[in-house]
């Protein structure tokens, strides 16, 4: 059974192979634990035929076909999808680059994905990261790199994955860091009600 | 406090960054002399005032840089990504080619 860094606490059960929390919140802000969710990283020319069949460059993200495609940095993309669904993603990935040298490479299991949701999760996100997360320089869609409680981090605001009127971020780093990380939002979430939450991970909701 | 205003990724903290010294371009291995080579290695101007200086973007886009920063006052005039330009110090893909982890075809050189 695959287990994700980030210690499960609570009710759980096993989906695709993952043990993961089964909590549900109703908390006006949430962190859950996405690490599950299939991730594919893809390095390639910044502006080639890959870059340009992703549709999207560094510090933007889209959704396409149920996968969460995000610019991650200069030439290079993660691509965050359904559990399970990394080996699918690397093929269609292979399968666009016109012959173009790319790197594809299957993250799943190296990396910690988490979900910040609420009306508060930016001014959570604001006590630990020093960039500016208002809506002209951080819009929906907005991707970028940086120290997030001095872990670097891939930081997506995805606000199609929270609850309706909320902002929402996703998380990405090293496995290694990924309790830290997740203990340190939940330490910063604390003034605003935060509570830890089990993950979606239906078919219907790749990213939540 | 530095804020550097990355090419890439805009205007960060210099915590963000490793500061990787004085820009200046690699004597040709093959016609170089030693006492050439050594200033290469060695010798730096460090002057009180504007210089051109390499920083890595450790926290971000994991990607050299070239900074004009005066450096008394620490403002800075100017940033551009590294390399290909030839006025960016050390090579990018000559860096990285030691680096088995960091192997991208686009290493620096896009603006
Ligand atoms: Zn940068």
């Amino acid at each position: 059974m695959a287990r994700s860094p980030i210690t499960v606490s609570g009710p759980r059960s096993v989906v695709h192979g993952w043990e993961v929390s089964t909590r549900r919140s109703a908390a006006a802000l949430r962190l859950s634990d996405a690490s599950p969710l299939a991730k594919v990283s893809v390095r390639a020319d910044a502006d080639g035929a890959l870059a340009d069949a992703l549709g999207v460059r560094f510090r933007g993200s889209r959704r396409e076909d149920g996968v969460l495609v995000i610019g991650s940095g200069p030439g290079e993309w993660l691509l965050v999808g359904r559990v399970g669904m990394a080996p699918e993603i690397a093929e269609k990935v292979r399968g666009q680059g016109e012959g173009e040298f790319a790197t594809i490479v299957d993250l799943t299991h190296g990396r910690a994905l988490m979900r910040l949701s609420g009306r508060d999760a930016a001014r959570t996100l604001a006590k630990v990261c020093a960039v500016d997360l208002s809506d002209d320089l951080t819009p929906d869609g907005a991707a970028f790199r940086t120290s997030v409680a001095k872990v670097a981090t891939d930081v997506v605001r995805d606000d199609a994955g929270g609850g309706a009127g909320e902002s929402s971020y996703l998380l990405h780093c090293e496995r290694s860091s990924g309790q830290y990380l997740f203990d340190c939002l939940l330490d910063a979430g604390m003034e605003f009600g935060v509570e830890p939450a089990g993950p979606h991970l239906n078919q219907d909701e790749p990213a939540r | 406090m530095i804020v550097i205003p990355c090419p890439h990724c805009s205007v960060r903290n210099a915590s963000e960054f490793r500061h990787v010294g004085e820009a200046g371009s690699r004597p040709d291995p093959a016609t170089v002399t030693p006492e050439q080579w050594r200033a290469y290695l060695y010798e730096r101007s460090n002057p009180a005032g504007w210089t051109t200086e390499t920083w890595f973007h450790t926290v971000g886009c994991r990607r050299y840089i070239t900074v004009e920063r005066h450096t008394v006052t620490n403002e800075i005039r100017a940033a551009r990504p590294a390399g290909r330009d030839g006025r960016g110090g050390r090579e990018p893909a000559e860096v990285l080619s030691t680096r088995a982890d960091s192997g991208s075809p686009d290493a620096g050189g896009q603006a």
